[in-house]
């Protein structure tokens, strides 16, 4: 593309009046709205930051942290492991490894799931494609923000953990589509009981 | 010569071939829509989806009729004068409502089944169908239930095209499957007792053009759009399958057959099918080996390659004999390069052929044009389908060479006895068989006899655990090169897999021995040496391979042999083309995504 490319639009820079050419008027500007917030801050309850870790931070709805793999009414994982989490990763993250449902009453209805479902949190970018991706809302992205681990291991999470994480979080994030388990039990329970 | 007019452009047809009008206006690079028709199977023109205008010209006056209503395009003879729309409201407004038929009942499966991914109904929807779905009954659930041991069946998500039940009729001649009852009640169904477990049987999986019929041994494990598909050969028979090896994270998972009028048709056999296994077999030598106080010792490729030539040169400097066995599972390459390496060092080395297994006779599956057949055949060639007695792939490729170099063919036997005699200080063992090919026996036959035994295999077989230098050799998955199948037709393998670790390929084996430097081997490369150095191979000249194989000298002479008619099946032109449903076509710019 050259300079006189027909798509190039040309503009020009507005023309600056004395006031702006002084600077001193804008630096005021500028001052005044930090004196603002500190007058928010000290007589007001204004301020946008938290004292953490002793006040929580309470994201916004959309955020994008820790991931849950969310349970049916029956507390069975919802994850069919149909792998679109997967192909749709772009960080290449997920690891599952599905198979065939048992014929067992509980298993009975459905048809596959995930023997192995493994997310690497570390290599993982937040991006919540993989939340788009599930054809049954299976996976969700939640408001956890403080991911820590004292080993790279730990940092890789399996299907009981990530199960867990729902236990963890429903209360506070229902699911976003279908209803959650209907047994109010202790998420250790709804752990063990799930395979 | 025959034209035919396809939405309003005119084509010319090949001579020679009777076409329908889906195989002619794929020629002419149009797609008609179709479920139910195959190629090899009768026509029976029940899915009604490849239904389109269809006219005829007047030669005499240019004047178009056309009928009426429209036509199933398998059904409709491509002819000179033929006029086909494809295109019009009336397809598009037909495609439309045979896709929402065929789905009023179908379950939204596609995450579950195994067949999204290369399934008809998803890409048929996607680009004839609709979005919208006005059925709000109650949908009919089938139960899943087995029809054989190694396979499934899903019947809700049947669209009844009877491909299967058409081909346990017209190919098998077995005719396990049919339709029980009618109408919206109808399923394919076994009679009791009866399982489909014909040797051919698997293919009914691979002909169902959606997710109904299943290969229990691949159900749930991958999805499809993971596999990278290369283009292989069975080794597990002499017939040599054309097949797609379909790897995913350094595995094999499956085998399905690729279409090669010459050599498979449109099938393979069960047991080919299950083959692939063995290249994810976890037993597979993992290491070379080098004898050190008489126990095999783990050591690095390049100090078992320097054990075998060290050893070898020894006993050759000693004046002692050396032999080679080349099994009936290498390439033509591979024995090519090792007969080349054994006789550079010593002109009077003896080769041989190794040990060609045979399991029972041959069995041919004969259809023709009438036997089972129900519907319209007046398009099928049949093709006759051979599984081989004999369990190698390229003994006569292997013969070939050994011919060359030694002027006759010794098998195995003979070469053990003269083993046996102790006529040779150095036994150099290539084997990279499918089965383990040496028992005890031999080992304990062979062994006190040679001095220097060097095996070369992908298994610990006794033999190579009282060898003095183990070399870890390729699987079928991990090597490329020709086979020469029963019927002298040489075709080329892609190498699926990469490696093992702690092996190397054979061919880079013998070529790091022959000391032909110059970066990693090409098979390819080789081939045209062979051509150029043996007369029978004279055909791959350049190291060029047609799609279909190509039909090697008999008598060794020059010049080149463009295939011509395999045994007991009529000639199919060498230029054409691999015939795959568009749901299965070999998508290889996608190829799999690699995971890191
Ligand atoms: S959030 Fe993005 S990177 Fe993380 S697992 Fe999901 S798709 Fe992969
Ligand atoms: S989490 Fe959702 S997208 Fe991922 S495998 Fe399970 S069902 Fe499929
Ligand atoms: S048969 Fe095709 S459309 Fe039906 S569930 Fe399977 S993939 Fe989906
Ligand atoms: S099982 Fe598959 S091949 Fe057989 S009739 Fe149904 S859809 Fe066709
Ligand atoms: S393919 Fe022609 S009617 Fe089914």
């Amino acid at each position: 593309m050259n300079a006189n490319h027909p798509d190039l639009k040309r503009m020009t820079p507005p023309k600056l009046s004395l006031g702006d050419r002084l600077y001193v008027p804008q630096v005021i500007a500028g001052l005044a709205v930090t004196a603002r917030h500190m007058a928010g801050v000290v007589f007001g309850d204004s301020a946008i930051t938290v004292q953490y870790p002793e006040d929580q931070h309470i994201p916004s709805p959309n955020y994008r942290g820790v991931h849950r793999l969310n349970k049916d009414e029956s507390g069975r994982v919802k994850c069919v492991a149909c792998m679109l989490c997967s192909t749709a990763c772009p960080a290449h993250c997920i690891d599952i490894v599905g198979t065939t449902a048992p014929e067992t009453e509980l298993w009975g209805d459905r048809e596959k799931y995930p023997a192995s479902f493994v997310i690497d949190e570390l290599r993982c970018i937040f991006c919540g494609m993989c939340e788009e991706a599930c054809p049954v809302e299976a996976i969700e992205l939640t408001g956890l923000y403080d991911l820590t681990g004292l080993s790279r291991e730990q940092m890789i999470f399996d299907k009981t953990k990530l199960l867990s994480v729902f236990d963890l979080t429903k209360d506070a994030e229902p699911m976003r589509y279908g209803s959650p388990p209907s047994r109010p039990t202790s998420s250790t329970e709804l752990v063990r009981d799930s395979i | 010569m025959a034209t035919i007019t396809i939405n309003g452009d005119a084509y010319t047809l090949p001579e020679g071939e009777k076409l329908n009008a889906i195989q002619a206006a794929k020629l002419c690079g149009v797609e008609i829509p179709y479920y139910c028709w195959h190629p090899a199977l009768s026509v029976v023109a029940n899915c009604r989806m490849c239904e389109i205008e269809v006219g005829a010209k007047d030669p005499a006056t240019g004047e178009i009729k056309m009928v009426p209503k429209l036509v199933p395009g398998c059904q409709t003879l491509a002819k000179d004068g033929v006029v086909i729309v494809t295109d019009s409201a009336k397809v598009q407004e037909h495609q439309r409502m045979i896709m929402e038929y065929l789905l009023l009942n179908h379950p939204l499966d596609c995450p579950v089944c195994d067949q999204a991914g290369e399934c008809g109904l998803q890409d048929y929807s996607y680009h004839f169908g609709q979005a919208t779905h006005r059925f709000v009954e109650e949908r009919t659930v089938n139960p899943r239930k087995d029809v054989s041991d190694a396979i499934q069946l899903n019947q809700d998500r049947c669209i009844m095209c009877t491909r299967c039940v058409r081909f346990t009729r017209e190919i098998t001649h077995t005719g396990e499957l049919h339709v029980m009852n009618r109408g919206n009640h109808a399923e394919i169904d076994v009679f009791p007792g009866v399982p489909v477990d014909n040797p051919l049987a698997g293919n009914v999986v691979d002909l169902c053009p959606v997710g109904a019929l299943l290969d229990k041994d691949f159900l749930h494990t991958q999805r499809v759009w993971f596999l990278s598909k290369h283009e292989s050969i069975c080794t597990r028979c002499a017939t040599g399958c054309n097949v797609s090896a379909e790897e995913n994270r350094g595995s094999l998972w499956r085998f399905k057959p690729r279409h090669n009028p010459h050599v498979n048709d449109y099938w393979i056999c069960d047991e080919g099918r299950a083959s692939y296994k063995e290249a994810n077999n976890p037993a597979l030598l993992a290491s070379m080996y080098v004898k050190k106080a008489g126990t095999p010792e783990p050591v690095a490729v390049d100090q078992a390659v320097a054990a075998t030539e060290r050893g070898l040169k020894d006993v050759v400097a000693r004046g002692g004999a050396v032999a080679g066995v080349l099994s009936p599972f290498l390439t033509v390459e591979e024995a090519y390069l090792m007969a080349r390496y054994l006789k550079s060092l010593s002109p009077q080395a003896v080769l041989a052929l190794g040990p060609v297994p045979v399991s029972g006779g041959d069995q041919t599956f004969a259809p023709d044009k009438t036997t089972g057949r129900t519907g319209d055949t007046s398009f099928v060639v049949p093709r006759p389908f051979t599984i081989r007695g004999e369990k190698c792939p390229n003994r006569i490729g292997v013969s070939e060479v050994l011919a060359h170099f030694e002027g006759e063919v010794i098998g195995w036997e003979s070469l053990l006895a003269r083993v046996q005699k102790g006529e040779f200080a150095a036994l150099y063992v290539a084997s990279d068989a499918l089965d383990p090919a040496f028992d005890e026996v031999a080992a304990g036959a062979i062994r006190p006899r040679v001095g220097f035994l060097v095996v070369q295999d992908t298994h610990a077989t006794p033999l190579a655990q009282v060898a003095d230098v183990v070399l870890a050799g390729a699987t079928f998955a991990e090597k490329a090169g020709s086979y020469v199948n029963a019927d002298r037709r040489l075709q080329y393998a892609e190498a699926a897999l990469p490696p093992r670790d702690g092996s190397l390929p054979d061919l880079d084996l013998f070529a790091i021995l022959l000391a032909r430097g110059a970066g990693p081997v090409r098979s390819r490369e080789v081939l045209a040496e062979v051509a150029e150095a043996i007369p029978a191979f004279g055909v791959a000249r350049g190291g060029v391979v047609p799609p279909f194989g190509v039909v090697i000298a008999t008598t060794p002479r020059e010049g080149a042999d463009a295939g011509g008619a395999a045994v007991g099946g009529p000639a199919v032109a060498e230029s054409g083309s691999r015939f795959s449903d568009p749901w299965t076509t070999v998508w290889r710019d996608h190829g799999g995504r690699k995971r890191i």
